[in-house]
């Protein structure tokens, strides 16, 4: 046990470097966009308008102010680590004067919602199905299916989500393209909400899952078909176990592990938020948030969503490391 | 293991029975629980709305503006239109008349309308108007608050109808601050706004209307608007022209442009703010009821903003306007017209756009002028401009397009503009001969012996057509043998273009009211004492970085001279003739926007054979649709 | 190295038809020599025209042949992803091979620099790499970038294999006859860890690629040269699809798809040649399954 204090210890003093190196690449990185937030308030005033070059110079100084931006890039920094401290991201600087973590607040959901489910169904019908697929290795039907899962798997994602708006949007338009649910309905726990939100979701869930299947099938297979050659599995068949049996709890059971490992990771990923997702099928999220903040030379929003993928990455590359050594006794790190 | 499958199956069959399900509850169309035939759904150009909750205009950048709000909700003293207007260009909303200046434009009087409500049932009165200008002058940072302190002195109401204003330096154009030419100051619920401690923190959920619309419903992820038509529509200044036709008014974000022709298509959209030309003929051919401004060819709304391509002036290489004009000599009109907008461009060859009433009062007057006009270009003496360039867009699109394209002469020149700069690349090299440039085999030097460079900035995908226009252009100059290329700004345009950081531009420096021949909407700001040092912020809109002493004197002359006065239409010539002789920048067409409206549930839209307004659903003069809108029965 | 292709070809189905895919693929690019058009000029020929004789893939909105053009993107995109790969399996093999052999504290620092690195959130980076550095933002610098940030998956990999190498017998003998470690890791280890190298090549270029097209789709990349990501980022901007004009879109499409499903194939084949069992178990059917 002494051994594991220390190597937790280690990993999670790795932990915190990595995130707070993480933080302040981004937060360089964002401040050395050319985009000026102050510009781009100005121009969104000036731009339908006549406002005299006066006022727009009167304008410019006195936005400065508002936002935090007058002082050196020194002061900025140590400010923003005060604000992080107490987890205030400060005010979105293009939607002024509403708080970073509010907008983060009410986006995350749909993403959150969206990707866990559509991960988590991937996971289970990928290793499923690879593991059926690795064991009975002359099933014609499951072969098919690893050919389909081959092909689907390399494509870009974004091909993928483009020909499914392609051929429910506007070949067959059976399913809605656009936006999270549908007009006019209000938001709460009543049916007609659930059941758009979930027709709205099927798109950009489907698109996910046909890329995301091909990985999970795959690696399971490669897996299963390892271990189905191993002393025990075959002892097992000549003893005349029942095959579900062994499928069961011999060879699946065994080759999960490193599965669970990629479901942390992906569950992990799951903050970076599905940027493409958002933007091809207009669903509400971080994604879109984020790019729009990028746009925008919003730095407060930016570093915001862009902290919370980081934690929630680096959260999962931890919790992985820590609970691999427990549940598999070959494992012992140096 | 086939059982296995056989689950998958059943999870397989039942989640296609949930989508059905699903598809037919939602069935009755997309909007839930609204009259369809009673709501008239538009487009929001702005995309989805980052913080959908907020309704407080006053403050800048914290929320939407024309995701209804300012058309529907929001009021103030005077509209221009940018076509004819319901009853005439200028229409006086909440003021019952113009506006009253003293002899030298230091006073303005302004006298109210009675009998206008706020939807809260308060009404309103000049106590509001005061409130607006007050709150705007003591917070700093709301919207209007340095436009207003540099301007007002003192505002106060002598009476709750009157309000009168006293200005610190002299100023004929004060009214337009209060006059909406897409917007304007907006008035703002004194009732509301006094209880409130820090306006810039407040955001006015639920708003209050001044306007004919209250809020019905939205989207807290700011897809969606709702808004609803106020029982007492008679206590607005809207409704003195007739109750509003759509009982409910739908902004919403439709996503990118092919998106929101499909919606189009399948009628759940019936006001498109703006598509790519090829949406727009994708529409025209496929969707009998869609209609646009123009029955046929170009189709689109010409704003009055003048796209043009912009030199800077303190770049070294473009002080010359030898060279300025041999870039523009190098440009083929017809080519870029059909790159951008594929013929369905309406051409400018001046800097005062082609919209509205400005042919008549500009264009049609000048053309002799253009005609007899004479350059130098160091080997001989030419005239530049052909009077038919129109004319040979039309001829040029006839074959394919048949009898979309008008053949009569007016329409022509309405349609597609009159005329252009004649393409001559010999006349271009002897000019730049004539400012020391050299050719050194196919590609051309500067006089410093260097290569010369030439890069223009294009927006990106966020404008597609004047980013294939800049990119024309590159092509044209680069096979001439400059070495010209695009460099896209995407989301930096913005600040590159107040920085100067830019070698060429394309973008706009001239917007003008469209309906009223007034200039000083964009040519006050050129005036040589606003443009700044090189690398600093330059204030908008004089991007080129541009001043002649010739022109300050025109601009001093104007603010001399009131808002209707004729002197103020010579002056505005003269500002022409100089822009034609230095070319500080090289004006291509108008904007158009390709607005396209759906004529299955409402008809009535305005077009240029109604011109009582502009469609397009981001102005908030638009309003003037909605009481001219009925039911299609 | 070409009886193990010759194997390849006979026995793995998988094999021979991701080296068709991707021949056909790099056929293409090298047809762009001999294009009539330049890749830059916009309307030399009639817009708008479906596929026939004269235009075998059709022509585009902007007045260009869509078959030349594709010859040009697909020649683009490739050398893009190739350079992507080369310069980051480089680092990844250095990396990886040091922190793997040497351990101890150099281990653990590469190794929080692979995990800040992993961590990440790569889009917003690179878009704002884009913003930052726009004019100088050519297809060199954006390939120095993505190597810079691919490498740290494929690092990990090969550390793990050094590390299992690290005990073995041959290491031990080559220390005690004097190697410089920078000796025993180019000549013994190298070539142990050299065939997960090329199967991990495909899948970085298949990843870089795939981010490139993303980028260009987005219109954040020099949309001056022609790629693929561009072509369809120009399709976009024109609505072709809606337009009708299909064919601008499709055969974009499938040759990224046919590049990535070849890439792949041969990736999972080589994966599967690599390991002995599954190699013999493929070999010993008799060929072909």
């Amino acid at each position: 046990m002494r051994f594991y204090a220390k190597y937790f210890a280690q990993r999670l003093l790795q932990f915190l470097l990595v995130v707070f190196i993480g933080i302040n690449l981004t937060y360089v990185i964002t401040h050395a966009t050319p985009i000026d937030p102050v510009e781009q308030s100005i121009a969104a005033v000036t731009s339908f308008g006549n406002t005299s070059p006066e006022a727009i110079n009167m304008m410019r100084q006195s936005l400065r102010e508002l936002y935090g931006l007058t002082g050196g890039p020194y002061e900025q920094y140590i400010a923003f680590w005060r604000r992080i401290a107490v987890a205030d991201f400060g005010p979105s600087l293009s939607a002024f004067p509403t708080p970073v973590s509010t907008l983060i607040a009410r986006a995350l959901p749909w993403t959150i919602g969206l990707l866990a489910t559509a991960t988590l169904l991937t996971w289970l019908l990928g290793n499923l199905l690879g593991g059926l697929a690795g064991y009975y290795q002359d099933k014609a039907s499951l072969k098919f299916l690893a050919v389909i899962a081959m092909g689907l798997h390399p494509v870009p994602y974004y091909i993928v989500a483009f020909v499914l708006l392609v051929m429910f949007g506007y070949l067959w338009p059976l399913l809605p393209i656009a936006g999270g649910y549908g007009m006019n309905i209000e938001q709460g726990l009543n049916p007609t909400f659930v059941l758009s939100v979930l027709k709205h979701s099927i798109l950009p869930a489907l698109s996910l899952m046909l890329v995301g299947l091909g990985g999970w099938f795959l690696g399971m297979r490669s897996l299963v078909s390892n271990i189905v050659s191993e002393d025990y599995v075959v002892y097992a068949e000549l003893a005349g176990v029942d095959q579900r049996r062994i499928l069961g709890s011999y060879v699946m059971r065994n080759a999960l592990l490193p599965q669970v490992t990629g479901l942390a990771l992906s569950l992990g990923a799951i903050f970076n938020g599905a940027i493409i997702t958002e933007q091809v099928f207009g669903y509400p999220g971080v994604g879109s948030l984020l790019v729009s903040a990028v746009y925008a030379g919003d730095y407060g929003l930016v570093l915001g969503v862009a902290t919370i993928s980081i934690i929630g990455v680096s959260t999962a590359v931890l919790i992985i490391d820590l609970v691999y050594p427990l549940l598999d006794p070959r494992v012992r790190t140096a | 293991m086939r059982r296995v499958l056989s689950c998958i199956a059943a999870i397989l069959c039942m989640s296609f029975g949930l989508v059905t399900l699903a598809r037919d509850c939602a069935a009755q169309g997309l909007l839930a629980n609204l009259p369809r035939n009673e709501t008239l759904i538009l487009e929001n150009p702005e995309g989805t709305i980052k913080n959908a909750g907020w309704f407080n205009i006053w403050a800048i950048n914290a929320g939407s503006q024309s995701n209804g709000l300012q058309q529907a909700a929001l009021d103030t003293l005077w509209y221009i239109d940018p076509n004819s207007g319901l009853d005439g260009v200028w229409q006086n909303s909440l003021a019952v008349e113009k506006p009253a200046y003293n002899a030298d434009f230091t006073e303005m009087t302004v006298k109210l309308r009675r009998g206008i409500y706020w939807s809260d049932g308060v009404e309103f009165t000049a106590a509001d108007v005061v409130h607006t200008v007050t709150t705007q002058i003591k917070h700093k940072n709301m919207r209007w608050s340095a436009a207003l302190s540099l301007n007002v002195e003192a505002v106060e109401a002598p009476d709750p109808y009157t309000v009168r204003f006293t200005l610190k330096k002299p100023n004929s154009r004060f009214h337009a601050l209060f006059t909406v030419r897409w917007n304007a100051v907006w008035i703002m619920p004194k009732h509301v706004f006094e209880k409130v401690e820090d306006p810039l923190k407040f955001d006015f959920n639920k708003p209050v209307s001044l306007g004919a619309y209250v809020l019905h419903n939205y989207d807290p992820e700011g897809r969606w608007y709702i808004w609803r038509l106020r029982d007492d529509w008679q206590r607005t200044t809207l409704g003195a022209y007739g109750k509003p036709g759509p009982k409910y008014l739908a902004y919403v974000d439709p996503g990118p442009p092919d998106k929101r022709v499909i919606a189009q298509m399948n009628h759940e959209l019936d006001v498109i703010h703006d598509v790519a030309p090829e949406g727009m003929f994708t529409l025209a051919k496929q969707s009998k009821s869609s209609v646009a401004w123009f029955k046929g060819f170009p189709y689109a709304h010409p704003d009055p903003t003048l796209p043009a391509l912009i030199f800077n002036a303190q770049n070294e290489l473009f002080k010359s306007r030898d060279v300025r004009w041999a870039l523009a000599l190098l440009i083929d009109i017809k080519a870029v017209s059909m790159a951008s907008y594929r013929g369905a461009a309406t051409i400018s060859a001046i800097g005062v756009p082609p919209t509205g009433r400005h042919p008549e009062f500009y264009h049609a007057p000048m053309q002799d002028w253009l005609a007899g006009f004479e350059l130098d270009t160091g080997k001989r003496t030419i005239k530049p401009y052909d009077a038919t360039v129109g004319k040979q867009i039309a001829d040029m699109l006839r074959p394919s397009m048949g009898d979309q394209i008008p053949s009569d002469a007016k329409a022509i020149a309405a349609a597609f503009g009159m005329g252009w700069w004649k393409a001559d690349p010999q006349a271009a090299a002897e000019l730049l001969e004539k400012a020391g440039f050299k050719k050194a085999g196919s590609s051309w030097q500067t006089p410093d012996g260097k290569p010369f460079t030439v890069r223009v900035v294009v927006e990106g995908e966020t404008r597609p057509v004047m980013t294939r226009a800049g990119s024309m252009i590159v092509e044209q100059w680069r096979r001439f043998g400059i070495d010209a290329k695009v460099d896209v700004a995407q989301g930096t345009l913005v600040t590159r273009r107040a920085a100067g950081d830019f070698d060429t531009i394309m973008t706009w420096s001239v917007e003008t009211w469209g309906g009223h021949q007034d200039l000083s909407y964009f040519l006050d700001s050129w005036h040589s004492q606003f443009v700044a040092q090189p690398g600093t912020p330059q204030p908008a809109r004089n991007w080129q970085r541009w001043s002649h002493p010739d022109l300050d004197k025109i601009i001093e002359d104007i603010r001399k001279v009131g808002f209707d006065d004729p002197r103020g239409l010579e002056l505005g010539r003269e500002y022409v003739k100089i822009a034609v002789r230095e070319m500080p920048t090289i004006p291509l067409m108008a904007y158009n926007v390709f607005t396209v409206m759906d004529t299955t549930y409402w008809t009535g839209y305005p077009t240029s054979a109604d011109p009582y307004t502009d469609p397009v659903p981001n102005w908030a003069n638009s309003r003037a649709m909605f009481v001219k809108l009925k039911p299609k029965s | 190295m070409l009886t193990t292709l010759r194997d390849l070809l006979r026995y793995n189905v998988e094999f021979r038809i991701g080296a068709i895919l991707v021949g056909l693929v790099a056929g293409m690019s090298a047809l762009s020599l001999f294009s009539p058009y330049s890749p830059i000029d916009t309307f030399v020929v009639a817009p708008d025209m479906p596929p026939s004789l004269a235009h075998p893939f059709g022509t585009t909105s902007r007045g260009q042949d869509v078959f030349w053009h594709l010859t040009f993107a697909i020649r683009n995109t490739l050398a893009f992803g190739i350079v992507v790969a080369l310069l980051s399996r480089i680092l990844s093999l250095v990396i990886g091979l040091v922190s793997g052999y040497k351990g101890g504290w150099i281990d653990r620092v590469l190794m929080s620099i692979n995990d800040t690195f992993i961590v990440i959130p790569l889009f917003p980076i690179l878009v704002l790499f884009y913003f930052v550095l726009r004019d100088r933002m050519s297809w060199t610098t954006l390939a120095v970038i993505m190597a810079l940030l691919g490498w740290a998956y494929d690092a990990r990999l090969i550390r793990s294999l050094a590390l299992s190498l690290r005990t073995r017998e041959f290491t031990h003998t080559a220390v005690f006859s004097g190697m410089s470690t920078r000796q025993i890791l180019a000549r013994e280890h190298l070539p142990f860890v050299m065939p997960i190298v090329f199967a991990t090549t495909m899948n970085n270029m298949n990843w870089s690629i795939g981010l490139e097209v993303t980028l260009s789709v987005l219109g954040f990349t020099d949309i001056n040269s022609p790629t693929i990501g561009g072509m369809i980022y120009w399709a976009n901007q024109h609505t072709a699809l809606v337009a009708g004009v299909w064919w601008w879109l499709a055969f974009p499409v499938v040759s990224i798809i046919g590049l990535f499903i070849g890439l792949f194939l041969l990736a999972v084949s080589m994966n599967e040649h690599i390991d002995p069992r599954s190699r013999l178990r493929r070999l010993g059917s008799g060929g072909g399954s």
